[in-house]
């Protein structure tokens, strides 16, 4: 009978089948998300043998640094105080801004044999290069290039004098320190070599050949150094070093080198110029000569934060190792889900 | 309010000057930039995104370039912008394709050929056959002599089968080239929403029949959208155009959802806001302190002596600008991309494709993949969500006798077959009833096969069935059924039909026998509302004893019953009938009063029983669920002995003594207070037992309840895990699921049906079943599966992973953002709190957008626990539900973590690069490439799985790093000029990152170490389980065995196969058939009455598939 062969709705039978194939998402790993992955799990033995391999190799780390740091040797002289006469003393702030002579001798003994080349270094301590004001009054593009003469925009409140562009313009320039010092060992003069001492890519890029200073220190208030207006800013070498603004209140610029080595005995007599005015602030000033290692100056604290770090790990290997023995634990045992202990847990 | 159409006249219609322009777009080209900016801008992130940019402008606060922020704002917003224009694109062109499609019209009295958007309202348009119905027409006239067309409706209300339209009876008979020039007017109700009504009326003017008023129902319509389907052409006038149409006004935007961890993400936000405002004002005042106090010292600052009047301001502005990428701009960004990818990864998912239709799945919302995990309720429908929706006849009771319980197939009941042979009356009356009580249509296909087009899968099993039984209907030709039984052609002639609805739930059919001229009377329904219309002198015990029998074998029954009338008697009611059809208000009430009045005395024949099979794996997929702390409720049309039955059958409720049932029930105000509060106490009581209390309630009850005891219902809903609502409206299902929300439950509603799809607009998330009874609900959920069991996967895998992913990516972002903001304040106390910037624009714009944001992205692939461990132990979708991974207290260890990075970066730099070195630049990046390092280990610490995509992401993006700065340090006019070569080349950088780490990551490392060891999550113990391949395997495998046993047993799915003697002990006592079995499952001090009166409590018969419609 016909009647065996009735069914339902064909309607939604023959759609379907079209549908198979244009709807089937296609198969692969990435979209079944079965990528093969490896998947660690923190087991004693791994985690043990990890900090104990860190701790062998950052305590010999720290050995090495602290080793480099003290192969450094270091001459620090602080200079700001002892340089002011006795009785101009009770008020810094006039004596360095009056006109009274600012020169001062100072002597350093080499307590180690210090192999060249030297850095001579300024060190400014509480002087704030990173502050806000500070740090973006300096238009790069006007150092650059005489084109851009008067893009000045940012170097306010030092940015013209009487409507003519300063350059270099802004506070940083402005502020250029300006102590000098003459160094002489044993009485015999000791060349500084002031060049070389900036960055060789800002001397090359960004401070221009053919940029030479302009109404630099015109204004009504004078800050630091004055530049001489026939050289370039590529060889104010000074001015460059200076413009590399330092991030913190304690900060180093290199003032010349020493490619002589000096000798253990060895006494330094530095003429120095005391002009810069830390004093408003209570600043102060010191005169480095040091030398330096693969690691650079003379700093402990890396060697002895690896030897922190690394100790750290060596206790944490034996805590755990300790804790292993005492107080093992089975991974992964199923009876401490609380669900195989009570049905229906969870909530 | 009504319309007046006045056909073919173009000058009467002008005053409703709607052309058929169809718009669905948002936008136009003016105004897409201004509204979709307004849209972007009502976002709270937006805003303050926004202000700080804006703030930026002022370059006396800005710390860096304004681009840093510009930069990924405008992307953001261009990547948004464009995404929305491109959807609207195409709605556009969507639209142009439907308005710009050429259809015939007449105008003035010519056919003519035009656009779809010039049809006027009171046009005639022509349809050819599988044409597209342009607009909302009422039918002129058809190819069919009959006056019948054929459309299919599958893109309005997703339903495939074919329906018949008809013309109405005043154009009944109308010539071809009449039609032409056919004037008249229709009255109609405005524009309205409702699919499935349209009470209308028409008169036709002269030399048209005068002055008759015709009826017009949605019979007579042609609904845009609609295909006109084996009619060779029909042609109607148009009366709802454009936007105006039925499916026109159904469009509407869904709100959209936000997950709960959106929810939490803004929470922290919110938060973080707060800690930023805080950090600002106390960095402000302390900044103006000290630029009082020591910077007017500096002379090298020049702080001036008079200040504008915003001076006050500005360092607190600078610090507001400084902090503002404590809010990470790319989280936004990063989400939406994750989140998209979570919706493709569950569209290709080959294990959530039926096999058996090809279907994927499909995430129709990218946006709540996470809630899929912290789902607590889920309310599932019956129908076709639990079940197949495929019914198949099974048994029946004709006249006292049961048929089929033997085998439980009543189609090889040989003493069936034998009763038919022989001729009984009631049989074949039985079984006439079967087959012509409905409005299914036979279709002979090419190859000479009847396939039947039914709109209720119910009426399709009882055709087929009584095909089966030699009683074939072969054919309809318009009023003339042909029915062959045994080779016989018999014919009636349908004389009215008493159409189905859902309040009274039954239809009949008026039809004249061909051969001897009576008139009968075939109805069938359910039996609380065919039983007590049978005739006075009938026995129905047997019959309502027969339906009980049936209904707790979870069997869909219906009564069938026969009438002969008296000629006279139908006449006199036809009248009548006519009458209330024609009548524009209230005449579905007036229609059922009148069909009332003829269904009456009937002789009852006796009772179908079709079987409705479970789906595959419901039961499993509802215990795996249920383990994992999701709590059910089961929502159906159905009667209540049914749905008990179902849901015992899939684990719905667990049979004594470990599950309760409790019943709600009673007509009146005081029975269903009384009866709540009494299973309110057994409840109270029971919460602290572990055993399953379930209760149970009907959509007459719960309307009582929820108006007048609405505080003790939902203090029922917070103490039940699980409920059976029965006979409950779609509204009631609504209803239920913000009950839940309201109580701060994340809920999911399942469904398939057009009855579902309320409750799934409702839900957190709407699960649509793309099944039998259309797309409906498929179209309206957020996500569409193609059978129940993929909800397993859905939730158990997807959802847990999205939020797994979700919760670390988010922390992380704001992590990273937090470290690097750290450190910026940090700086700021050594550079004269002036809201100095360590990093320069480009490091910290890419800070953001790529250095840190790579690595995280591909956390989307990461997988802590493997599939099938999760699907062993559903218990850990708790961690999930509570949030347990994304919350205040983690988010403060993700907080602790950046501030602890931050501390070892910021000192390690100024220590290691003091002095000499401390330049400002190269500073900077010291800083920064210590948090790139950091945070590649951060990563790949909280990474639980490495893929090849992960080392790659994590290492590349390292070494990406270099490069990039590389590149910059190579471009002399950049701020970083040589910066990175010079650092790279000194081994004190390489020493310092080394340290960085070492200090970072080691006391972390250590703290996860023994966390993971010694204070294990239930996380932590499964994973370590699962890779040492240890015990849990084993524990997975018993827990897996009995359970297949019970399966074999109870051979599940098929409830019709449980035959009460070889039914599971385990599902003793309540599926015994005895009440009084029932009764003991409840304690001695309750005594409910429970089963006994259930002929009288449940109402909605077998019949639900065709509530549906309503």
């Amino acid at each position: 009978m016909s009647s065996n062969t009735a069914s339902s709705s064909a309607g939604s039978g023959d759609s379907s089948a079209a549908r198979k194939n244009s709807k089937r998402p296609k198969y692969s790993k990435f979209t079944q998300q079965e990528l093969p992955a490896c998947k660690p799990i923190l087991t004693p033995g791994w985690v043990i043998s990890t900090f104990l391999i860190v701790s062998v190799i950052f305590i010999p780390l720290g050995v090495i640094s602290l080793f480099a740091s003290q192969d450094v040797v270091e001459i620090v002289d602080r200079y700001d105080n002892d340089c002011i006469p006795a009785p101009a003393r009770t008020n810094k702030v006039a004596f360095i801004q009056g006109d009274s002579p600012k020169a001062c001798n100072r002597t350093l003994t080499v307590t180690k044999r210090m192999k060249q080349p030297i850095y001579v270094y300024y060190q400014l301590d509480n002087f704030y290069q990173n502050h806000r004001r500070y740090v973006k009054s300096r238009s790069d593009s006007q150092l650059r290039s005489p084109k851009f003469e008067n893009q000045i925009s940012a170097c306010k409140p030092e940015d013209d004098v009487g409507g003519q562009p300063i350059v270099p313009c802004g506070l940083i320039a402005w502020s250029l320190f300006n102590d000098t010092y003459t160094l002489s060992r044993n009485n015999t003069p000791l060349a500084v070599n002031k060049k070389g001492i900036a960055w060789k890519s800002d001397k090359e890029h960004k401070f221009g050949n053919k940029v030479f200073p302009k109404n630099f220190q015109k204004g009504n208030l004078t800050g630091g150094a004055t530049l001489n207006p026939d050289i370039p800013l590529s060889e104010q070498e000074d001015l460059i070093v200076w413009m590399r603004t330092a991030a913190l209140p304690t900060f180093r610029k290199l003032y010349g080198k020493i490619e002589t080595d000096l000798e253990n005995g060895d006494t330094i007599q530095v003429t120095l110029q005391n002009n810069y005015n830390t004093y408003s602030f209570s600043g102060k000033k010191k005169l480095v000569l040091s030398t330096t290692s693969w690691l650079g100056g003379k700093n402990d604290f890396l060697g002895i934060a690896y030897l922190t770090v690394g100790g750290i790990c060596f206790f944490l290997a034996l805590a755990f190792t300790i804790m292993y023995l005492v107080k093992p634990r089975r991974l992964g045992d199923p009876s401490y889900l609380s669900w195989n202990r009570n049905p229906g847990g969870g909530r | 309010m009504k319309r007046f159409v006045y056909i073919n006249d173009d000058e009467a219609s002008k005053e409703l000057c709607c052309d058929n322009r169809i718009s669905n777009t948002k936008y136009n080209l003016w105004n897409f930039f201004p509204k979709n900016l307004l849209e972007q801008f009502s976002r709270f992130m937006n805003q303050y995104f926004l202000l700080i940019a804006c703030l930026q402008l002022w370059s006396l606060i800005t710390p860096v370039n304004p681009a840093s922020t510009w930069g990924p704002l405008i992307f953001i917003f261009a990547v948004s912008a464009s995404k929305e224009a491109w959807d609207d694109y195409h709605r556009y062109l969507s639209d142009k394709k439907a308005n710009e499609r050429e259809v015939w019209i007449v105008k003035h009295g010519i056919k003519k050929h035009i656009q779809a958007q010039d049809i006027q309202v009171g046009n005639i348009v022509w349809l050819r056959e599988n044409d597209e119905v342009p607009c909302d027409l009422v039918l002129l006239g058809t190819s069919d002599p009959q006056g019948v067309c054929y459309v299919e409706t599958a893109a309005l209300d997703g339903e495939t089968d074919l329906k018949t339209r008809v013309i109405p009876s005043a154009c009944v008979g109308i010539d071809l080239e009449l039609l032409h020039k056919m004037k008249g007017v229709i009255e109609c109700p405005i524009p309205d929403k409702d699919i499935r009504r349209f009470d209308a009326n028409m008169r036709l003017f002269p030399p048209f029949i005068d002055n008759d008023v015709c009826s017009l129902t949605i019979k007579n319509t042609l609904l845009q959208s609609c295909y006109l389907r084996n009619t060779e052409w029909a042609c109607g006038v148009s009366v709802y155009t454009g936007n105006q149409t039925k499916l026109g006004m159904c469009r509407g935007v869904a709100e959209p959802k936000l997950t709960a961890m959106d929810a939490m993400i803004d929470k922290l936000t919110g938060a973080i806001f707060v800690f930023q405002i805080v950090v600002v004002l106390v960095l402000g005042v302390a900044g103006n302190v000290w630029k009082d106090t020591e910077a007017r010292k500096q002379w090298y600052v020049q702080y001036p002596e008079e200040a504008p009047w915003y001076e006050l301001l500005v360092i607190p502005l600078r610090f507001e600008l400084l902090c503002s990428i404590m809010i990470p701009i790319s989280i936004k960004v990063s989400l939406d991309l994750v989140k998209g990818l979570y919706a493709k990864f569950i569209e290709w998912d080959v294990e959530m494709v039926d096999q058996e239709t090809g279907t994927a799945s499909y995430a129709a919302n990218t946006a709540i993949s996470e809630d899929l995990g912290q789902v607590e309720y889920i309310l599932t429908d019956k129908t076709g969500t639990l079940t197949d929706n495929k019914m198949i006849f099974r048994r029946c009771c004709i006249g006292g006798i049961f048929y089929g319980n033997e085998n439980g197939d009543a189609l090889k009941d040989t003493q069936l077959l034998d009763a038919i042979t022989s001729g009984s009356t009631d049989v074949i009356r039985f079984l006439t009833v079967m087959a012509i009580c409905n409005t299914v249509i036979p279709v002979r296909s090419k190859a000479g096969e009847i396939i039947y087009k039914a709109q209720s899968q119910d009426e399709d099993a009882l055709v087929a069935a009584a095909a089966k039984l030699h009683m074939v209907f072969v054919g309809k030709n318009a009023n003339r059924l042909e029915l062959m039984f045994n080779g016989v052609m018999i014919r009636y002639e349908v004389l009215e039909i008493l159409e189905f609805t859902s309040d009274r739930k039954r239809m009949s059919v008026v039809v004249r026998d061909c051969q001897n001229g009576k008139i009968i009377l075939l109805s069938k329904g359910a039996d609380e509302s065919i039983l007590p219309s049978a005739c006075a002198g009938q026995q129905t015990r047997t019959i309502a004893e027969a339906v009980e029998h049936y209904a707790q074998l979870g069997l869909r029954t219906l009564c069938l019953a026969w009438r002969e009338l008296e000629e006279d008697e139908y006449l006199e009611w036809s009248v009548k009938f006519k009458e209330a059809s024609s009548v524009l208000v209230d005449r579905e009430w007036r229609i059922a009063e009148v069909c009332q009045r003829l269904e009456h005395d009937l002789y009852i024949l006796g009772v179908t029983a079709i079987e409705d099979r479970l789906q595959d794996g419901v039961p499993e997929t509802i215990e795996t669920l249920r383990k994992a702390g999701i709590n059910f409720w089961m929502l159906t049309g159905d009667k209540q002995n049914t749905a008990i039955q179902i849901a015992l059958s899939c684990n719905f409720i667990s049979p004594e003594p470990k599950g309760q049932l409790l019943l709600i029930d009673g007509k009146s105000e005081e029975d269903v207070s009384r009866s709540l509060e009494r299973v309110l106490l057994t409840m109270r009581t029971t919460t602290s037992e572990p055993k399953d209390v379930a209760f149970v309630v009907d959509g007459w009850a719960l309307e009582i309840a929820l108006k007048h005891h609405r505080k003790d219902f939902v203090e029922l809903a917070i103490l039940s895990r699980t409920a059976i609502c029965c006979r409950v409206t779609p509204s009631q299902k609504a209803q239920l699921v913000e009950i839940l929300k309201s109580c701060d439950y994340r809920t999911l509603a399942i469904g398939d049906g057009g009855n579902d799809v309320r409750m799934i607009q409702q839900a957190d998330i709407g699960v649509g079943i793309s099944g039998r009874e259309g797309l409906q609900a498929a179209r309206a959920a957020d996500y569409s599966i193609g059978r129940f069991r993929f909800l397993k996967r859905l939730i158990l895998v997807h959802g847990r992973y999205s939020y797994n992913r979700t919760a670390f990516l988010s922390q992380y972002s704001f992590y990273k953002s937090l470290l690097i903001c750290f450190i910026q304040i940090f700086f700021s106390f050594i550079s004269g709190v002036s809201g100095t910037s360590l990093f320069n624009s480009v490091s910290l714009m890419a800070y953001n957008v790529f250095y840190t944001s790579v690595p995280v992205l591909v956390s989307v692939i990461d997988k802590d626990l493997s599939e099938t461990t999760v699907m062993q132990h559903p218990q850990i979708l708790f961690y999930c539900q509570a949030g347990r991974l994304l919350n205040p207290s983690t988010f403060a260890g993700w907080f602790g973590r950046s501030l602890f990075h931050a501390i070892v970066v910021f000192v390690i730099t100024i220590h290691a690069y003091a002095y000499e070195k401390s330049e400002m630049e190269e500073l900077g990046m010291v800083a920064l490439s210590g948090c790139i390092w950091l945070q590649a280990f951060v990563v790949a610490q909280e990474t639980n799985s490495f893929t090849v995509l992960q080392h790659l992401s994590i290492w590349g993006n390292l070494v990406g790093f270099y490069v990039i700065n590389f590149l910059f340090s190579a471009i002399p006019s950049s701020g970083m000029y040589t910066i990175m070569f010079r650092l790279c080349s000194q081994p004190s950088y390489w020493i310092t990152m080394f340290l960085i780490v070492g200090a970072g990551m080691g006391p972390i490392f250590a703290l996860k170490y023994y966390r993971y060891t010694y204070r294990p999550s239930k996380i932590n113990i499964l994973q370590q389980a699962e890779r040492m391949g240890g015990p849990i395997l084993t524990l997975g495998n018993i827990e897996t065995q009995p359970r297949t046993i019970i399966e074999k047993d109870v051979s599940p799915i098929s409830i019709m196969s449980t035959q009460p003697k070889n039914r599971s002990p385990v599902y003793e006592p309540l599926l015994s058939e005895s009440p009084n079995a029932i009764r003991r499952s409840f304690g001695p001090g309750t005594p409910f009455e429970f089963f006994q009166s259930q002929s009288r409590l449940s109402s909605s018969s077998g019949y639900t598939r065709n509530c549906k419609d309503n």
